[in-house]
């Protein structure tokens, strides 16, 4: 096994005529999480939605624990149930009930009988903070318990990696509090996690690495202490300015 | 449970009512209702029911003066089972029954697993009540396809049809929103060439040209071919009412079943048509409605079924000239039909809602 959980060699990307991510090249540890920040439009979630196939590219290739992603629909299946990830808006499945919500992943993707699967369904929602909610519709939940029941969706496949694409961009102020300490405590059991986020505090308190891009590149790749306190790039600089006043 | 108004509430709103250019209007509706109801009721109900005849031998035995329902009462067993044979009866009223139970389970009170207990009987009902009909097995004597017919035959063919069409309608619409171009181009180009034909034309094709492209000495019956139209011209309609259903879901379901591993085929059974469906059902039963309706046509190719029984019998010298009784029941009883189905469609929407609304309290 290797100790790389992500490994992004070369990667460009074009849609249509404009080039979303140029020449990206990036590795995470297993077990370190990893910020990707920058302006809008700097092509951070397009990266992300590379690395678990939601995204085709043109050139470069991507790496998930050693294997290659490939764009044939069996691999991608196999490589997206080591994969989980967090939506910005959530996409929970609102005709089942919380607890189906997470048990269904397992059940049907792992084959796990039906008992195991809502087991460990309760487990995961207990440990996201949502067990008495267990029998509640997602259109009952204020944002952040839906973005927990999320979180508890994506740990049910027991993936490898976790993706979180600005996940608490489209919550109220006062849920985001509650969606950053669950992922506090996930980086903290040592979870291997990509996070696309604005939020500057959490990528500062909770990550190792932060990977800033502009443009479609990536400029400043520096641990995140090193990068908060003493940012290599003008661009980046900036963007901390203008962030974190 | 309608709670009590008090009528002082009432009076009250009236009073303030009547003052409105709303009211006016609604007063004025009421008042043009009424005044037609007045004149027409009437005769209506002279006719229908107090000078009405309901036992006769044939038509001298009716009052002229009113309706004679004893040509309707006379040929009740031919209208329900056409030429069945008479000690097979049984057997059609098995088939005739079906279906019109299974909408009495989902109208009735409800309890558990319902829902598939209802989709069980109605996906069963085309293989077995079509052996049941046929005869030939078990002890059961043969009873050709020719012989089937009334409401029977109209029942038969709209369910038969509908269970048919309903996984290729899925399947259609399925491929025309698939990611591979010649399956779109497959699933598009079969839409709109079967909604694009009129029935009669699907039927006519089905029923007189099919048969020269089968290879010689196969033949099939008229009824089989006639399903075979029909089917494929309802699933091209159920394709795009199920299609709207799946584009409301938006792209967000899909890419979120993806990324936890489904694959294409569990996503769409767990997470996207289930949804899809719940999203159209007034449109699945509308299309339905339609669809028991138009079974009416298979008498162009030759098939007694309800309607074309009645028109028959009008014909019988017995009962000559009885044609307003025979069409008026007919009309009656697809009425009947139709809004039995529109209660079904109101039920599943309320039971819906009623399951969102049993998470919001819990």
């Amino acid at each position: 096994m290797t100790d790389v959980a992500v490994e992004v060699a070369s990667l460009s990307k074009w849609f249509g005529t404009f080039l979303a991510l140029d020449d990206v090249s990036l590795r995470v540890p297993r077990g370190c999480s990893t910020v990707l920040c920058g302006p809008s439009g700097s092509g951070k979630s397009t990266l992300l939605r590379c690395l678990n196939g939601l995204e085709t590219w043109q050139e470069g290739e991507v790496r998930i624990a050693g294997t290659r992603v490939r764009s044939r629909p069996g691999d991608l299946v196999a490589l997206r149930r080591r994969v989980g990830m967090v939506f910005q808006s959530f996409h929970l499945f609102p005709h089942l009930d919380v607890l189906a919500n997470v048990s269904l992943p397992p059940r049907i993707n792992l084959r796990l009988p039906r008992a195991e699967a809502e087991d460990r369904a309760h487990r995961l929602l207990a440990e996201v903070g949502m067990a008495e909610l267990a029998r509640m519709f997602p259109a009952q939940l204020s944002g952040g318990q839906k973005q927990r029941v999320a979180i508890a969706r994506a740990l049910a496949m027991e993936p490898q990696v976790l993706l979180f694409d600005e996940p608490t961009s489209a919550l109220d102020p006062e849920s985001v509090g509650e969606v950053l300490d669950v992922m506090t405590q996930l980086a903290e059991h040592g979870r291997t996690m990509v996070v696309v986020t604005h939020e500057m505090g959490f990528a500062r308190r909770v990550c190792h690495e932060v990977v800033f891009l502009s443009d479609g590149r990536i400029v400043e790749c520096a641990p995140a202490d090193r990068f908060f306190s003493d940012p290599a790039s003008d661009r980046a600089r900036t963007f901390l300015g203008q962030v974190c006043r | 449970m309608k709670t009590h108004v008090p009528d002082v509430g009432r009076g009250h709103r009236l009073v303030r009512g009547l003052g409105s250019r709303r009211s006016a209007s609604s007063l004025l509706a009421w008042a043009v209702a009424l005044v037609a109801a007045g004149i027409t009721l009437p005769d209506i109900v002279g006719w229908a029911l107090v000078d009405a005849t309901w036992v006769a031998e044939d038509r001298a035995g009716c009052d002229p003066a009113g309706a004679c329902w004893a040509f309707v009462v006379n040929r009740l067993p031919q209208f329900a089972f056409g030429f069945y044979p008479p000690e097979e009866r049984w057997r059609a009223a098995v088939a005739l029954a079906w279906p019109l139970v299974s909408l009495a389970i989902a109208l009735g009170p409800g309890f558990r697993r319902r829902a598939a207990v209802v989709a069980a009987a109605l996906a069963f009902y085309p293989p077995v009540a079509g052996l049941l009909l046929l005869g030939g097995l078990l002890g059961l004597p043969r009873v050709p396809t020719s012989q089937w017919g009334g409401m029977t035959m109209t029942v038969f063919v709209g369910t038969v049809a509908f269970v048919a069409a309903f996984p290729i309608g899925l399947g259609l619409a399925l491929a025309r929103r698939s990611s591979l171009p010649a399956l779109r181009l497959l699933g598009t180009g079969f839409i709109e060439i079967w909604r694009g034909l009129p029935l009669i034309a699907v039927l006519f094709i089905a029923v007189v040209m099919v048969p020269l492209a089968l290879p010689p000495g196969t033949e099939l019956p008229r009824l089989v071919l006639a399903l075979v139209g029909i089917t494929l011209y309802t699933s091209s309609y159920l394709a795009e009412v199920f299609r709207g259903g799946l584009q409301s879901l938006g792209a967000g379901q899909g890419e979120a079943a993806s990324a936890l591993g489904f694959t294409y085929w569990s996503a769409q059974r767990y997470v996207v048509v289930p949804q899809a469906l719940m999203a159209v059902v007034p449109g699945i039963l509308n299309t339905v409605v339609a669809l028991f309706k138009d079974t009416t046509y298979v008498l162009v190719v030759g098939l007694f079924d309800f309607l074309s029984i009645v028109s028959a019998a009008v014909a019988d010298p017995r009962w000559l000239g009885l044609a307003t009784e025979g069409y008026v029941f007919v009309g009656l009883v697809y009425w009947a039909f139709c809004f039995l189905l529109s209660r079904v469609s109101a039920r599943i929407e309320r039971d819906i809602g009623r399951g969102r609304e049993r998470g919001r309290s819990a």
